[in-house]
């Protein structure tokens, strides 16, 4: 009979597979349906526009031998369409973390997420992945969102000048914290670890009868907390990958964030975080009334 | 209305389970039980109506829980940002959890038969002098009962429980029961409201809400988190069902996360230990640089003495929360 139960068991699980399997598979089919029907349907509507309307800016278009002009002006106008998107939501959150629960990370859409996220207005990004890697490889991911930074912005991104954060112990990479779009690195070492080493100082200080065990509380940890982060707490949490846990994610910190699930970081699209962005606009928070 | 409802499963509910059953099962489930309100709002009935649906489902969720072999189960009653509700609903929650746990004290023979033992966490201090010790009877009258655990957390938040096991650790470094040096993520661990319990395998929040809430924080950091848009009141077996299935789907990778994050654990306090050791025997060297062997046994020392002054603060915490029930029993007895 056991035996019968657990190839049901087995069964199901084979079921469930096929049938996400099946939802994402529908899913990337219907969006890049969608998108060809979409850029067929502008197409057609202002080709005759183009044609009859402008022919100034037709001539100059076609006269311009530098390039540059053209993609700035295609990076100008993906600007201010991802600005005036991030004014459109209901509320953009002031930090959101970027949780990569998937093997091998992929540091090019993991830039353009934080690149895109810095373009909606949003202050603060950090990303985290609880193997550490991203931790590791610092450099590598500043590169990247630099990188990105000039594709998808254009010349004129420096005006989003990206501070990477990293371990404060790193003083020649610890900068400033201005109001410009912080992305900070985290790793689970930024989770419970902080904790207990908050712990060990305050308990320290008692040890040396600084101060009396009476006198902890939660707005003393929570500054300790906050004095090596700099970063308000994250409103916002998009989790990419099948793991549905926060694996380590700065526990303090989540205690009013919202999660949002994005099945993958690998070639995820600007329109998959606009629509986490839009679910998190519409989330109430009661605040325990 | 009781805490206790001792219906079978019936037959589809029971080979459902039977399945179920063949995979990786929770041993410890969180549930924030949220929706009363809004179920009240739907069905058109009074807020404190929502309230006692809700705990009429907790029984019920818990009779399924029995069923599906789930030994633990944790919930989140009342939080201390409730406080701020207006008076009339925290006054009618805290008479709801008087009337409850009153009933739990008339049942204590039915709890005994199925073994289970209640516990309450939070920061009671905060609550009414009579619940308190209701509460505190509640939890000495079922403390041996070891069949099933159902704690329930009122006027709890995680950061205050947090910050309370940082004040406990404080506390024992101020008696001189440990060391600042003693302090570790295990230690901590250790000094929550939940230190009787493993942590929760399985998070379940109910009414379409994707957030924490301050439940759990530090305990579910590798815990595998449902939200379900059901509102409680109206939670099914089902419900719990698909919760399980996705655990069970999430088994592997989380498992595998939980090993990574103890094996890094274990290095840490290692390192830990090397470092005391290290700094140690220059303080107490003779100026030669010690040899390996010395350093070893020095090391094993270090670390036994550290555990047993471990498990010395451990005790003294425990005898201090045990003293903090039975004095408010006490009192009750005198009055």
């Amino acid at each position: 009979m056991a035996l019968l139960y657990g190839l049901i068991w087995r069964l199901l699980l084979i079921l469930v597979h096929i049938n996400r399997a099946l939802v994402s598979w529908v899913r990337v089919r219907l969006r890049s349906w969608i998108g060809r029907l979409w850029e067929r349907a502008i197409a057609a509507l202002l080709l005759p526009l183009a044609l009859a309307g402008f022919p100034d800016h037709q001539k100059k278009l076609n006269h311009n031998p530098d390039a540059n002009a053209v993609t700035g002006n295609r990076a100008a106008s993906r600007r201010s369409r991802w600005l005036s998107d991030g004014r459109s939501l209901e509320k953009l959150p002031v930090h959101v973390g970027l949780l990569v629960a998937e093997e091998e990370p992929s540091y090019t859409d993991i830039a353009n997420l934080v690149v895109w996220c810095m373009a909606v207005g949003i202050s603060y990004v950090s990303v985290y992945d609880n193997h550490g890697i991203f931790r590791k490889n610092n450099s590598r991911m500043l590169e990247e969102v630099v990188r990105q930074q000039q594709d998808l912005l254009g010349v004129d991104g420096s005006k989003y000048n990206v501070e990477v954060l990293s371990n404060s112990c790193d003083k020649h990479q610890h900068y400033v914290v201005s109001c410009r779009p912080t992305v900070k690195v985290l790793s689970p070492e930024d989770g419970k670890q902080s904790i207990v080493q908050a712990a060990q100082q305050l308990c320290r200080a008692v040890e040396n009868k600084e101060r009396s065990s009476k006198d902890i509380s939660v707005s003393m940890l929570d500054v300790l907390l906050r004095e090596s982060k700099n970063f308000p707490d994250p409103e916002l949490v998009v989790k990419f990958g099948p793991v549905d846990s926060t694996l380590g994610f700065l526990p303090w910190h989540i205690r009013l964030t919202e999660f949002i699930s994005i099945p993958s970081h690998r070639n995820v699209s600007y329109e998959d975080l606009l629509n986490a962005l839009q679910q998190y606009g519409s989330c109430q928070q009661r605040l325990g009334q | 209305m009781s805490w206790i409802k001792e219906d079978e499963l019936n037959l589809l509910e029971k080979i459902s389970a039977n399945v179920l059953k063949a995979g990786p099962m929770p041993k410890h489930v969180a549930f924030i039980m949220d929706g009363n309100r809004r179920f009240a709002r739907k069905k058109h009935m009074e807020r404190q109506e929502g309230h006692m649906q809700g705990f009429n489902k907790l029984a019920e969720t818990l009779r399924w829980c029995k069923h599906l072999n789930i030994q633990e189960v944790t919930v989140y009653a009342f939080s201390i940002e409730n406080f701020k509700r207006t008076k009339d609903e925290v006054d009618g929650l805290m008479e709801l959890a008087k009337q409850k746990f009153l009933k739990l004290l008339d049942e204590r023979e039915n709890l005994e038969k199925h073994g289970v033992c209640v516990r309450v966490l939070g920061d009671l201090e905060m609550l009414p002098l009579d619940l308190q010790e209701l509460i505190a009877k509640a939890v000495i009258t079922t403390k041996s009962h070891n069949k099933c655990f159902l704690n329930v957390c009122f006027a709890y938040t995680s950061r205050y429980e947090i910050t309370n096991a940082v004040r406990e650790m404080a506390w024992g470094v101020e008696k001189g029961l440990i060391r600042a040096s003693d302090v570790s993520e295990a230690l901590l661990s250790e000094c929550l409201y939940s230190s009787n319990s493993p942590n929760p395998d399985l998070l379940i929040r109910t009414s379409g809400e994707v957030r924490l809430s301050d439940f759990l924080l530090w305990q579910t950091s590798h815990s595998c988190l449902v939200f379900q848009s059901v509102l409680w009141p109206e939670y099914s077996f089902w419900n719990l069902c698909e919760a399980i299935l996705q655990y069970q789907l999430n088994y592997k990778s989380i498992q595998k996360a939980r090993d990574l994050h103890q094996e890094h654990q274990a290095l840490l306090q290692l390192e830990a230990d090397r470092a005391c050791v290290a700094e140690h025997l220059q303080h107490h060297g003779n100026g030669k640089p010690a040899d390996a062997q010395r350093r070893q046994e020095a090391l094993l020392h270090y670390t036994t003495c550290r555990e047993e002054r471990i498990q010395d603060f451990l005790e003294a915490l425990k005898h201090k929360r045990d003293s903090y029930f039975s004095d408010l029993c006490s009192k009750d007895v005198l009055a």
